[in-house]
């Protein structure tokens, strides 16, 4: 097997840089998804005509594709780091507590992962595979009536939220980037970054399902 | 038998090359051939086994820590001497070998200090090679401190870690030298025998830690570089596993002893604060620079310090040596800080301390500026006492600290038992009779770096070392006698632990044969001892297996041999009727208290040969000559 | 004993590493506020041996917080509750009268105990050994001062060559992992002139053993920086993660 390969898929530190690097690169798809969404509040002139362009766009399929490889191998290794970091410690303590360093989000890693992933296929088979109708916007007000799907995306969103604020700073050390200059710095703006996607993504179910004026 | 220190001809400067020279030399290629067994792996033997597999040499290196990284070289805290003169003050071998000379109150062999002073530069190079990281200047070179006995600039440090540094320096070594294959390392290993076949050192039996197993390895050569016996007081600022235990089995197999009555009493430590105290702490010496010790001027006055005006404060120290002050040597200010005690004037809850007091300096400096220099202290004395010494003053109390005293070698560091070598803080060679500081660092990496290369081979290549393997009925008989001991040591089922004996043994140790020692309370101990002895073996309680992981049998069979190795210390201190260095003999003083050396008598060195259960020991004598230096009276008023 | 505290402690007791463990209630009475919980340990353990029981098997040695032989959790924190010190300055002052103290070993697959507290830590020494160490024989070092090394590096260094082995960074961590332990040895000698031959040879290898002795993965929860009683930073973990970046990818290793 080539060594670089051996080097980064079978080894801690080459399985959580991977991690790091396809979550930086998610982070990055996070942005460019939220600004297409926020052409919800221009209209639905301007949203569908947004939909329709993006998929109508040549280079949509492998850049699909490549982002579900991206997710794909996230969600994979980080599945194998946790199952091994659950077996490095086969007997738990029977008292535990945090000395300090760890948070919610850093602790609850795989609850959110899972419950995103959860959150993943429902949205896709809604959004992607659903019946447009007259338009996605016509689809995305009619999703969002619903109060149950409506707390489930913002729950959904909120894990997000949780998730980011782990893994966007944490990216940074997994890649070797830490000083105590900029570290700061970096973690504040996790923390922001976080915040903004988790609140981003989770006003828009929240307008559609308060909005009034019936739909169109 | 005499004693043959085997110290090169030709004039002092040259011995140490004229010796390597004339030394035989073992082939490259028969170096695999050889088998050596070190014993215990601090500087002394991490730096040796290193050094020995990297020659060739197939070593098995035993230690009863859990890992080699753990021995107690690991807690020295100053730094380690060398003669770089990098500060450019006048420091030169001569002068390194002169200081550490007068420091041992001229009671060390002048060969093997000199070569000591002659090695010190290559340790410093080998260590900051290995990545140790000692403090450096801005411009990159590295840095030096001054330190107590001299008067040039000539330790290296590592903060208040040098001793962990330069140990994993030699960890590193060593476990370089594990993965080649060179060297197998044997943790969790305690050593309870020598085994001597036609009268040279061939192995050791020693006991697994873990499972309980009696285990036998054979060798060419055995290398003991095992540590002090300064736990023989009970309380003293050594780990707790360290013990006299392989030395003094070595000994019982004909080593011998040399001057087990120097003891260095260190007089900057945290007191006793209760009577289930298993440690005492040391706190650096350099905060006598700044503070200033004093105890009220009645006895028994047990107001709080800030309760005592400064008219009734006794500044003992400043009063009694006004040129030198708080900064006299350490066993000038242990035993003046007993002096007081004795007068019943100590403080604390114990009255068994005496006053560090920073507030003039705090006044003067500002805390801030004493935050600076002694902030690592300060916290930790706050840590362990509860109490803030930029508001109160410390107490503080003397501790055994080091033993300078050892199994006797010659200038090869073999023992009186060809094939038994002697390294570091177990023998007895360097320090006479009061160690300087950082120099303990030093002599360990000497004779593991520098030293025992060179006369190991020259041992081994003088031939006559037949072939012997564990199964020699040597190693049979080795093994009965422990397997004996281990035996009797849990069938006794008595009423008292081991740790209880051990309290009792240390506490009368002290208070007769610590600080200050006369004839009177000697012969008192001489005559006690045999009797915690007796009541030992038939009252003591061990619990447990043999074949397990078995503290408290660990314990035991080092107390049983503390109570044994107690009686020589005390009769080594008896015989010496001086004082010197760490030796004080309240009937051998000045007229103003001070140590007043027999340079008539008691130049020599002591070495005492085990002759039997129930005999008393010989006493034979090395003469010390000088040559290089002229004997003088210490004097700090 | 000289106080008049009593406490209740959970211990943990295991005969080796092959039977299964369980707690165990014993009582701890006189205790002063000045006691470690190793004198109150002693204690109890005297009274158990005069009873003809086993006592608490824990490992310490110098008992001053350098040697790193020490090392339990205490109510659920390696080294008990304070920041950087070890379960040896561990004082009874810390506790209030009466609670009941939970006191069981490092617990990780990498470290199988050995006794009751007592856990195993060879794999320390076995990462070291496959090359946590600058390849220099005796002998042949040059002049001393002949390298030149920064202070802000050579302090740099020092910061993380204080570690001293506890093993409290496994024990901390969620994932078991020994980043911070391996990152702190990359650290000391990445950062000195001398470590500089070996640098990318040394993050391959040290990381090659660390998996081996099956440590978790670190997944930057910064719990062992808060547990190592020598404050060492997860900088150096960072720091070991770039050398492994750049070793794998750049490298002649």
């Amino acid at each position: 097997m080539n060594e670089l390969i051996r080097r980064i898929l079978f080894s801690s530190i080459g399985k959580k840089i991977l991690v790091g690097v396809t979550g930086v690169l998610l982070c990055g798809f996070l942005i460019s998804h939220l600004a297409g969404n926020l052409f919800l509040l221009v209209g639905e002139e301007a949203f569908n005509h947004y939909a329709e362009t993006l998929a109508h766009n040549p280079f949509i399929l492998p850049a699909e594709l490549a982002l579900l490889a991206v997710f794909l191998a996230h969600i994979a290794v980080a599945a194998v780091v946790s199952i091994q970091n659950k077996a490095a410690r086969p007997v738990a303590y029977e008292v535990q507590r945090s000395k300090g360093g760890s948070t919610v989000g850093s602790r609850t890693m795989v609850y959110s992962g899972v419950l995103l992933f959860v959150f993943l296929v429902v949205h896709i088979k809604t959004f992607k595979y659903g019946d447009v109708g007259p338009g996605l916007y016509h689809l995305v007000l009619t999703s969002f009536q619903n109060p149950f799907y409506t707390a489930f995306y913002v729950l959904a969103m909120a894990a997000a939220g949780l998730h980011l604020s782990h893994g966007a700073q944490s990216a940074f050390q997994t890649l070797g980037i830490n000083h105590p200059r900029y570290t700061p710095l970096i973690k504040a703006a996790g923390w922001v970054f976080a915040a903004g996607i988790s609140l981003g993504f989770a006003s828009l179910p929240l307008w559609a399902y308060f909005r009034t004026g019936g739909l169109p | 038998m005499s004693l043959d220190a085997k110290i090169p001809t030709g004039p002092l400067e040259q011995k140490w090359d004229n010796h390597r020279f004339h030394t035989k030399l073992v082939n490259p290629a028969n170096r695999r051939k050889f088998e050596i067994i070190v014993v215990g792996t601090g500087l002394a033997g991490a730096s040796a086994a290193a050094s020995l597999g990297e020659m060739g040499y197939n070593v098995k290196a035993f230690c009863l820590q859990d890992s080699p990284r753990r021995a107690h070289s690991i807690a020295a805290q100053g730094g380690i001497n060398a003669a770089k003169n990098y500060p450019n003050d006048g420091d030169s071998v001569h002068r390194l070998f002169y200081d550490t000379i007068k420091g041992g109150d001229f009671r060390a062999r002048e060969a093997n200090v000199h070569r000591l002073a002659q090695v010190s530069n290559s340790i410093i190079d080998q260590c900051v090679a290995q990545g140790v990281p000692f403090g450096r200047e801005y411009g990159g070179s590295l840095s030096n401190r001054s330190f107590g006995g001299a008067q040039v600039s000539r330790t290296f440090y590592s903060r208040g870690q040098t001793g962990q540094q330069l140990l994993l320096g030699a960890y590193g070594a060593l476990m370089r030298q594990a993965a080649s294959g060179q060297v197998k390392i044997f943790p969790r290993r305690e050593m309870l025998d020598l085994v001597v076949v036609d009268g040279r050192a061939r192995g050791i039996v020693c006991r697994n830690m873990v499972d309980g197993k009696i285990e036998s390895h054979a060798g060419h050569a055995v290398l003991l570089c095992t540590g002090g016996y300064g736990n023989v007081f009970y309380l003293s600022t050594n780990a707790a596993s360290c013990n006299v235990t392989a030395t003094w089995r070595a000994h019982k197999r004909g080593a011998f002893f040399g001057n087990p009555c120097f003891t260095q009493i260190h007089p900057t430590c945290i007191p006793v604060a209760g009577a289930q105290q298993s440690k005492l702490t040391l706190m650096s010496e350099s905060l006598r620079n700044d503070g200033r010790v004093w105890v009220p001027k009645t006895a028994g006055d047990n107001r709080s310090p800030s309760q005592i005006p400064e008219s009734e404060r006794d500044y003992y120290l400043e009063r009694r040596y006004p040129s030198f002050g708080n900064l006299v040597p350490r066993d000038v200010a242990s035993r003046a800080a007993k002096a007081v005690i004795d007068e019943k004037k100590g403080v604390g809850p114990t009255g068994l301390a005496v006053y560090l007091d920073f507030a003039d300096s705090i006044k003067r400096l500002g805390a801030d500026v004493i935050r600076e220099r002694y902030g690592n202290l300060f916290d930790m004395y706050a840590h362990i006492t509860a109490e803030d010494p930029y508001q109160t003053p410390m107490r503080i109390y003397p501790a055994v600290h080091y033993a300078m005293g050892g199994l006797w070698v010659d200038y090869n560091l073999m023992t009186t038992v060809p094939g038994l070598f002697c390294l570091g803080e177990a023998n007895f060679s360097d320090h006479g009779a009061n160690r300087l500081g950082a120099s303990a660092l030093m002599q360990g990496l000497a004779d593991g770096y520098f030293v025992i290369p060179y006369t190991l081979g020259g041992y081994l290549a003088s031939g006559g070392i037949p072939s012997v393997g564990a199964d020699h009925a040597a190693f049979r008989d080795a093994e009965k006698a422990v397997e004996e001991q281990t035996r009797r040591l849990l069938a006794v089922q008595g009423r008292r632990t081991a740790a209880d004996f051990h309290r009792q043994l240390g506490l009368l140790l002290w208070d007769k044969c610590g600080m200050a020692r006369n004839e009177a309370g000697l012969k008192d101990l001489l005559s006690r001892i045999p009797g915690i002895r007796e009541e030992f073996w038939q009252n003591v309680k061990v619990a447990g297996q043999k074949e397990s992981f078995n503290q408290a049998l660990e314990r035991a069979g080092r107390v049983a041999d503390f109570l044994e190795f107690a009686e020589l210390l005390v009769r080594d201190a008896l015989e010496r009727r001086e004082s010197c260095g760490g030796h004080f003999r309240e009937e051998f003083q000045t007229p103003d208290n001070e140590a007043r050396r027999d340079d008539k008598n008691f130049a020599h060195a002591a070495a005492w040969e085990y002759r039997g259960d129930g005999q008393d020991p010989m006493r034979h004598a090395e003469p010390l000559t000088f040559e290089a230096v002229s004997l003088a009276q210490r004097s700090y008023q | 004993m000289s106080g008049d505290m009593r406490f209740t402690l959970k211990v943990w007791r295991q005969k080796n590493a092959a039977e299964m463990g369980r707690f165990e209630i014993y009582e701890a009475k006189g205790v002063s506020p000045d006691m470690s919980l190793f004198e109150m340990l002693d204690a109890v353990n005297e009274d158990l041996i005069l009873k003809g029981e086993d006592p608490i098997a824990f490992d310490h040695d110098c008992r001053e917080g350098i040697c790193g032989t020490c090392g339990s959790v205490i109510n659920g924190q390696p080294h008990g509750p304070e920041t950087g010190t070890t379960t040896c300055q561990v004082f009874m002052r810390l506790f209030k009268a009466g609670d009941t103290i939970t006191i069981e070993p490092f617990r990780a697959k990498a470290f199988p105990v050995v006794k009751d507290l007592i856990v195993d830590r060879s794999a320390f020494d076995r990462i070291i050994a496959a090359g946590g160490y600058v390849s220099v024989g005796t002998g042949a070092a040059p002049e001393a001062n002949t390298l030149p090394v920064p202070k802000e590096k050579s302090e740099l260094a020092m910061d993380a060559a204080a570690c001293i082995g506890c093993g409290a960074c496994v024990a901390a961590c969620p994932n078991a992992a020994a980043m911070l332990f391996v990152g702190a040895k990359i650290s000391h000698l990445g950062l000195l002139p001398q470590g500089q031959p070996e640098r990318d040879r040394r993050s391959i290898a040290l990381r090659r053993a660390m998996d081996r002795e099956g440590f978790g993965n670190c997944t930057n929860h910064a719990e062992c920086e808060a547990a190592c009683p020598k404050e060492i930073k997860m900088r150096n973990i960072a720091r070991f993660n770039r050398d492994y970046l750049k070793a794998s990818f750049l490298s002649e290793e």
